[in-house]
């Protein structure tokens, strides 16, 4: 198995081990990023605000996060012949999650799009995880 | 009687010490030592998949069983470690790592 005249490969590596991937991590950032536009509605104390929005911009980044690991490590190639919409599904999602969503907006609407689209994706992966 | 051997490295869980693409002279039959990074057999995942041959930094022996060897990741943020998988046994670590001979692009 070791030898020095073939070299094995080992893994240093996150998911090659543990293939653990569920939607539910994106959602509950998502989540997070909802209730924090409502605190924020009811609270003028400038501290407060700052911090929020601070909490609320890194929340979004993680919806990003999640969702781009998802995108590229969990769903393959057949999953995309299947479900064509993914493509669309995940940009629409991570923009929601963006600049012009949640990460740069207070708009409790954008947060209920977000997490739409996370449930739509959802939806898919436990299709996926039937089959 | 230790044998060499060589490895390379697939992933991110050791950096800053180990990236991915080097190749690391280990050796084999000797015994684990605190602070050393090895080449370790992790047990099986949740459904029961094996996992593959990793590297790993071992720590110390096990507070709660001398016997195992506790391992962790270099790199915080990525990596299963004895927090996940618990203490391994001292047949499970398998090669201390001597050092790097190629550096790899990652």
């Amino acid at each position: 198995m070791l030898s020095l005249f073939r070299i094995t490969d080992v893994s240093a590596h996150c998911d090659l081990p543990c293939g653990v991937y569920d939607p539910a991590q994106a959602r509950i950032e998502a989540e997070s990023i909802k209730a924090i536009i409502a605190k924020v509605a009811d609270n003028p104390d400038p501290d407060f605000r700052t911090r929020a929005i601070l909490i609320k911009e890194q929340r979004s980044e993680l919806v990003k996060h999640h969702l781009w690991v998802l995108w590229t490590d969990y769903f393959k190639a057949p999953h995309f012949e299947k479900y064509p919409e993914l493509h669309t599904l995940f940009n629409e999602a991570t923009k929601l999650a963006g600049a012009s969503g949640t990460k740069g907006e207070l708009d409790a609407g954008k947060a209920d799009e977000l997490l739409a689209k996370i449930d739509e994706i959802a939806r898919i992966f436990a299709e996926t995880k039937k089959a | 009687m230790p044998w060499p051997a060589l490895v390379r490295v697939r992933g991110r869980s050791m950096l800053p010490t180990y990236r991915d693409g080097d190749v690391l002279l280990v050796v084999r039959g000797v015994r684990p030592r605190a602070g050393r990074a090895a080449v370790v057999r992790l047990p099986p995942d949740a459904h029961g998949v094996p996992r593959p041959l990793s590297v790993k930094r071992v720590t110390g022996r096990d507070p709660d069983a001398p016997t195992r060897w506790w391992v962790d990741s270099d790199n915080p943020a990525e990596g299963v470690t004895s927090f996940d998988v618990g203490s391994l046994d001292e047949a499970d670590v398998l090669a201390l790592v001597l050092g790097s001979v190629h550096r790899g692009l990652g």
